[in-house]
């Protein structure tokens, strides 16, 4: 972290903080991710809170997408840990798994999860290490979001349930498989994540470590499969560029976001026929997490917003219902709260069995560095 | 009655003005943007370049030109080659659009002309990028226009979303900025030369590339140099159009920063930037100190 960036990234975000019309209590919530995210709090979230919490007004500050989004959030409580203030700006944060990796150990976040009554409805990995960094009692995930390969049933008769049937079936069909590289978005990468896992024999360890320096032999390899593997497959331009040249026709089978892919279907943005599958050994997925600064200036009142926003019906309504994420708490008590119809709906292609077996985290930061870096060198070149 | 300026007070009240022979009131009015300028522009740009030249620790070290060069050392070559090519198609494009404004015969058509080709000027490039991406794909509308003109067949069709695609799109959004420049010149010269050129049976082409576009040297240099500054900096567009590889050293820098928090070696990629910026500038500078030192 550079310093001109945390005074830079500081003085934007105060900025906007000092500008806003104050209510006689602000709850200031920063989320990292996509505009959606924003306008979740904003239009859904928020407004439920201050019904039950008269004179509070919620207020979102979109940090920006990817993991950018939640290093932005770590620069600004950085710099106000460095400033030595007495109370910091931000009362909760929503952030992604490489952001509370690396908040928690810098003390930039609270211990509050035994606080809050809804965290006994989690009992998620996900919820205890984010990519090999102990955050029991820092976070509660907010959703959870799930690569998959989507495909278009009337050109893909049987969907491939494994990456060796992947590779047949694209052999088969050269230029009909795509996904984005490394640096068009996150799905992309955790389809290259979710190739080593298959191929690279490092099992475990990849996502609980410990990390070895040897195994760099065995990533080289797998992303040496993955080159060949690359002749016949199309690189697309970006999470988003997948599902547009699925919907076009131009490819059959993609590597994409469950969510994106939900949303873009709900809003007729994608073809309503193509369907989703989650091949074994798995993809990778990733929850956002909430987060309380070890310095909010309202602990108590963010604890409260966190337990709506954890609760069974927000679950069911905000998360599954109209952004169509997978929830953050356990499955169960979400299913109680929705109608059937969008229960079988988000869960119809990719079952709960599926997700339980095949959905993995992100490899943990010393693979992940190493398999990116790997792939530039040997793959992108 | 008469009022006392303060600019019009004893030059001994304003030190400043002893010292710099400037006007104070100047000088303030220029104070709030040379601030911004410092603050936004130029504390940040020393930060980089000291970045790019320091380790993690702090101390003087190549490493970070080391992995700009050897992992990302073909988009340096790539973005060079892409801003070049496309900084002389926008060349090429504006002299003939500015050259038919002036030469062509058909009054309609070079009003028509006058009024579409400053359309691009007004759209963003990210929107650019946007339109470009379901333009010029394998089943984008140019192609479904030429397979519908049964110009091309289904079997034939090619994405254009590559480099071919940052090109065209480079070169549409950037051909109004230079053609504007190019042809206000071009409007502004005497006449007389380009008539008198035509009465000595010159064709329209002869006179554009023999009499007009020598004169119009200057502006044109002095476009192509600010748009090729441009283009240096685009991000939307090689990653909105482009996967991969090869790819922009912008997508690259983003990529350093947003995945590895790597600001080091995207400093070094920025200060790469900063130097083939600096080339051509310095190219264009020794050719208006030329051009002035040959002015009578």
């Amino acid at each position: 972290m550079r310093p001109a960036t945390m005074v830079f990234t500081a003085c934007m975000i105060s900025a906007v903080l000092s500008g806003t019309a104050r209510a006689d209590t602000t709850l200031t919530v920063a989320t990292a991710g996509d505009q959606n995210m924003v306008d979740y709090i904003n239009q859904y979230l928020g407004p439920k809170f201050e019904q039950t919490h008269p004179g509070v007004h919620v207020r979102a500050i979109g940090t920006g997408p990817g993991d950018a989004g939640s290093l932005a959030i770590d620069q600004k409580l950085t710099a106000e840990s460095k400033s030595g203030a007495a109370t910091w700006d931000i009362d909760v944060c929503v952030i992604h798994q490489r952001g509370a990796a690396q908040m928690v150990p810098e003390g930039l976040l609270a211990k509050y999860r035994d606080q809050v009554d809804t965290s006994k409805l989690v009992t998620s990995a996900k919820a205890n290490n984010a990519l090999g960094t102990d955050v029991a009692g820092y976070v509660l995930p907010m959703f959870d979001s799930q690569v998959a390969i989507a495909y278009n049933p009337d050109v893909v008769k049987q969907p491939p349930h494994s990456f060796a049937e992947l590779v047949d079936w694209v052999k088969k069909n050269p230029k009909q498989f795509g996904y984005n590289g490394i640096k068009g978005g996150m799905a992309g990468i955790g389809f290259v994540m979710g190739w080593v896992q298959a191929f690279g024999g490092i099992g475990d360890r990849l996502d609980n470590g410990p990390y070895e320096d040897s195994d760099k032999a065995k990533i080289d390899a797998a992303l040496a499969s993955l080159k060949e593997f690359n002749r016949t497959a199309v690189i697309t331009p970006g999470n988003a560029g997948t599902l547009d040249m699925l919907n076009r026709g131009e490819i059959s089978m993609g590597a994409v976001w469950a969510d994106m892919f939900y949303d873009w279907q709900k809003d007729g943005r994608l073809s309503p026929d193509l369907k989703l599958v989650l091949p074994s050994p798995g993809l990778p997925g990733q929850p956002m997490y909430y987060a309380i600064p070890a310095k909010a200036a309202q602990p108590a009142l963010a604890r409260q917003f966190i337990e709506l926003a954890t609760s069974p019906e927000v679950q069911a309504q905000g998360i599954v219902e109209r952004f169509n994420w997978y929830p953050g708490i356990d499955a169960q008590y979400v299913q109680a709260k929705l109608d059937p119809k969008i229960w079988n709906h988000l869960f119809s292609d990719i079952t709960p069995q599926d997700l339980k077996a095949d959905a993995k985290p992100f490899p943990i930061s010393p693979y992940f560095t190493a398999i990116l870096n790997a792939y530039e060198r040997d793959v992108s070149q | 009655m008469s009022a006392t300026f303060p600019s019009e007070a004893p030059r001994s009240a304003w030190p400043i003005r002893r010292l710099t022979g400037a006007d104070p009131w100047g000088l303030l009015l220029l104070a709030p943007s040379l601030l911004l300028l410092l603050a936004l522009f130029g504390v940040p740009a020393v930060y980089s370049v000291v970045g790019a030249f320091a380790d993690k620790d702090g101390k003087p070290s190549l490493a970070h030109f080391r992995i700009a060069f050897g992992v990302y050392g073909h988009d340096v070559f790539f973005t060079a080659w892409l801003v070049t090519l496309s900084v002389l198609v926008i060349a090429a494009g504006a002299v003939l659009i500015g050259g038919y404004l002036i030469l062509g015969s058909n009054r309609t058509a070079v009003r028509l002309l006058a009024w579409l080709y400053r359309w691009p000027l007004f759209v963003p490039m990210v929107c650019a990028a946007q339109m470009m991406r379901s333009f010029l794909a394998r089943n984008g509308m140019l192609n479904n226009a030429l397979e519908a003109a049964d110009v091309l067949t289904p079997m034939h069709a090619v994405s254009l979303l590559d480099w071919r695609g940052v090109l065209i799109t480079f070169v549409w959004k950037q051909l109004p900025f230079v053609t504007l420049m190019v042809a206000g010149a071009m409007a502004a010269l005497d006449r007389s030369m380009i008539e008198a050129a035509r009465d000595l049976g010159a064709g329209r082409l002869r006179v554009l590339l023999g009499v007009v576009l020598p004169l119009v040297r200057g502006p044109l240099l002095v476009a192509c140099v600010l748009t090729f500054v441009t283009l240096m900096s685009v991000l939307s567009v090689p990653i909105m159009l482009t996967a991969d590889s090869p790819t922009m050293i912008t997508v690259d820098m983003a990529y350093r920063i947003n995945t590895f928090g790597d600001y080091g070696t995207a400093d070094a990629l920025g200060v790469i930037s900063y130097a083939m910026t600096m080339l051509v500038g310095w190219i264009y500078l020794r050719h208006a100190a030329r051009e002035r030192v040959l002015a009578p």
